[in-house]
């Protein structure tokens, strides 16, 4: 029998869409080994396509047991022994094997980056029977039918071993940071503590809490100060003003109080209007950090979310590889093919009509560069399948920005008008767009606040309506919300694009931070200031950025990855020595921090009956369902409670009732949006969906 | 020896790692308030109370000073 080639794709829509695309009819068979789903295409001769499951293998502990450390010996091994929800992966990789041994030709076709050139290395190294010397690579950037044709028309002779090493590195020395830390701050806690907790830190993890820590402490540690703001009223052609005193913070009452009183019942004298034009360069394309931010600030998503939402758009073949940190359009990419795609979408027309009328097209690039891939560009092709509103949105948002970055800038004035008023300064401040440039191809997602001023000339007099004299205090540091830090994260280069946004989720899902604007939780301190006492090296962001680099000339060749794990081996072993000399007293601080979170996990707020009790979510021994009730039931002196919801996550805002001030609690439910409960079985916001149930079972 | 304000332990005057912070703020801040407003250390340590945007350690910190009557260490110029 004639043997085929083998192409191994990373995710099975992946698969799909390249035994699409090298099939000459474009109609692959689908066949199935164990429900496993594999295509056979025909073009030259036979092409089999499978996929994986993103990583098929992972790293375990060479020597059993769950709880030992230091733990420094490892193997790489199929997911489905070491982890116990992946059971599937097993038929997986037997059907991969099973297909290999009829193959003659082997393709790696996982995404062009570390972790795909990992995933394919470990299966052709372990399910082809070490094929890894003699695969061919394919290389691409969108899973269009050209590009997928051309990359395969044009395979790379060998895999990219550089990248592989790079993608080893980083896991094996993320496992071995994770595992002994983590088994070391468990172990040490749970020895104190009859109630098993799972406390666990990482490479990255460390240095990103200790940012947000930082943080958190000045906010916590916060002092405001006072300050005064004068605005002045003013009346222009009939139209109201506040025009702004010339000392944005005045520091004394007294100084604010002269400022006032010499203002009040004065007009003004329009001193000089300054004019000023400045061009706003077009934006830059979109890197994966980029397009986060931009979503983040515009809909609101969180940085994962944005990259599941890029990566199905990706599979769909509607944009390029999104993980990227390129901000690069090389001219290789067909624009105008591009743009005559977009042309198809009717409020593209226009905007993609002037575009291909221009003799020539020059995006404006920055500075950043990416080997594997440019910078995320939308395909132009049109969704085979209706398209979720977020998916909408981020396609809507990386086609403008393609757009837009074409065209040249956009003009701006801004109008700065003085005001004498008894001396005293004050200004006034507008601003309008002169030529919209690329303003137009990336509405409505530029944000240009126009904010329109009457014409004004030098000498011209001005009545003031009334003076306002305003107390202020001074803010502390904002919190940072998942974009922020992600910046933080890209700024300090720790982490990487494809692993920072899973961070974030690691130290919410162990409560190490809440909420969307970050707080860092008493849980999330002490488990820092542990690492920090103990271990200040494994949460320094000087050493964890230098590991970054160093693991990045890998990519180069100018290191080696068995002399990092070397150094990594070398970083941990005297931490884990000091953690292991006092496990007694880490245990203790931690597992009263453990302690201490769950309890207040559940509490709600004081009792507002008996007022001095405690509200708490509580479980019923007999029934086992949730409720709210006061800690004073126990010593017999309240009975209150509150029913829950039994299904959904509840969390306690420590937000009291806008209608009733009492306490709230939240509920997040899978599919639903959260909705917050208030405990008060009297509360207006009650009778609001009792009468509007009501109202709409009378119709 | 334990914090004036939490259980952890005292690490400077008084004070644990988190609260003496707050403590230095609190103190410090005083002569920017009284140099604005003119206003005697215990009405100044009942503003930054109440203030919505005083942070908790510092709060913590205002509340016991308050409460001990403890007088600041500092000039108000």
């Amino acid at each position: 029998m004639e043997k085929y080639t083998l192409v191994i794709a990373e995710k099975p829509d992946a698969a799909k869409r390249i035994a699409q695309a090298l099939d000459v009819s474009q109609k692959p068979a689908i066949m199935h080994d164990k429900r496993v789903p594999y295509y056979s295409a025909k073009r030259d001769g036979e092409i089999v396509v499978v996929s994986a499951l993103g990583h098929l293998y992972t790293i375990t502990a060479a020597q059993k047991g769950r709880s030992h450390y230091p733990v420094f010996a490892f193997k790489w091994v199929p997911r489905y022994v070491a982890e116990k929800g992946a059971s599937h992966v097993r038929a997986w990789l037997e059907t991969i094997s099973k297909l290999a041994k009829g193959a003659g030709v082997f393709v790696d076709a996982c995404d062009y980056d570390i972790e795909g050139s990992l995933i394919g290395y470990s299966i052709l190294k372990h399910a082809c029977e070490g094929k890894d010397h003699e695969a061919k690579r394919m290389k691409y950037s969108t899973l269009t039918k050209e590009e997928i044709e051309r990359a395969y028309d044009n395979l790379l002779p060998h895999l990219d071993f550089a990248l592989i090493e790079a993608g080893r590195a980083r896991h094996e020395v993320d496992w071995l940071y994770g595992i002994n830390l983590t088994r070391a701050l468990t172990t040490s806690a749970n020895k104190t503590s009859t109630q098993y907790a799972t406390l666990s830190t990482g490479r990255v993890q460390g240095p990103t809490l200790k940012f947000l820590a930082a943080r958190e402490k000045s906010i916590r540690a916060f002092v405001p100060a006072p300050y005064w703001k004068v605005t002045a009223q003013v009346k222009i052609d009939g139209q109201a003003f506040g025009a702004e005193h010339g000392k944005r913070t005045i520091k004394t009452k007294e100084e604010a109080d002269t400022i006032l009183n010499s203002c009040k019942g004065r007009t003004g004298l329009v001193e000089k209007v300054v004019t000023k034009q400045f061009w706003q360069s077009s934006p830059l394309p979109f890197d994966l950090s980029a397009l986060q931010n931009e979503a983040y600030n515009l809909f609101g998503y969180t940085p994962k979310r944005t990259a599941n939402i890029a990566q199905h758009l990706y599979l769909d073949a509607l944009i390029s590889y999104p993980r990227t940190s390129s901000q690069e359009l090389p001219h290789t990419i067909d624009y105008r093919a591009i743009l005559r795609n977009l042309n198809r979408v009717p409020q593209y027309k226009q905007l993609t009509a002037e575009l291909l009328a221009r003799p020539e097209l020059r995006p404006n690039e920055g500075e950043k560069h990416d080997p594997a891939h440019p910078a995320i560009y939308p395909t132009g092709n049109i969704p085979e399948r209706t398209l979720e509103a977020p998916e909408r949105n981020v396609l809507s948002l990386i086609s403008r920005r393609f757009m837009a970055v074409f065209v040249e800038p956009s003009s701006i004035q801004s109008v700065k008008a003085y005001i004498n008023i008894n001396d005293n300064r004050f200004f006034l401040g507008g601003r309008r767009v002169l030529k919209e440039g690329w303003l137009r191809f990336y509405a409505p997602f530029a944000r240009t606040a126009e904010i329109a001023l009457p014409p004004l000339k030098g000498g011209q007099t001005i009545p003031v309506k009334k003076v306002i004299l305003e107390r202020r205090f001074t803010r502390p540091p904002p919190r940072h919300n998942p974009c922020s830090l992600l910046r933080k994260m890209d700024q300090h280069e720790i982490g990487t694009k494809a692993t920072r946004a899973d961070i974030m989720q690691t130290l919410h899902d162990r409560k190490y931070i809440r909420d969307e604007n970050i707080v860092v939780t008493d849980l999330g301190f002490e488990v820092l200031e542990v690492l920090e006492e103990y271990c200040p090296t494994v949460v320094s962001v000087r050493m964890t950025r230098e590991l970054e680099h160093r693991m990045n000339r890998i990519l180069a060749a100018s290191e080696k990855r068995e002399k990092i794990l070397e150094e990594a081996v070398g970083i941990l072993k005297p931490a884990l020595e000091k953690i292991r000399e006092n496990e007694k007293k880490i245990g203790e601080q931690l597992s009263n921090a453990v302690r201490e979170a769950r309890t207040e996990e559940r509490a709600v707020a004081s009792c507002p009956i008996c007022k001095t009790g405690k509200l708490v979510i509580l479980y019923s021994r007999k029934t086992g369902k949730r409720f709210v009730g006061c800690t004073n039931h126990f010593q017999g002196q309240c009975n209150t409670s509150f029913p829950l919801p039994q299904r959904g996550t509840i969390r306690v805002p420590k937000k009291s009732c806008s209608l009733c001030n009492w306490p709230t609690v939240q509920v997040i439910a899978k599919g639903r949006h959260p909705w917050t409960i208030c405990l008060n079985p009297e509360c207006p916001s009650r009778n609001g969906r009792r009468g509007k149930i009501e109202v709409q079972s009378m119709h | 020896m334990k914090c004036k304000v939490c259980t952890r332990k005292a690490v400077r005057k008084g004070y644990c790692e988190r609260h003496v912070r707050a403590y230095e703020n609190v103190t410090k801040n005083y002569v920017v308030w009284n140099k604005a407003a003119e206003l005697p250390w215990r009405e100044y340590l009942s503003e930054i109370a109440k203030n919505p945007v005083t942070g908790e350690w510092a709060r913590d910190v205002a509340e016991y000073l308050s409460r001990t009557g403890e007088e600041p260490n500092v000039k108000a110029s």
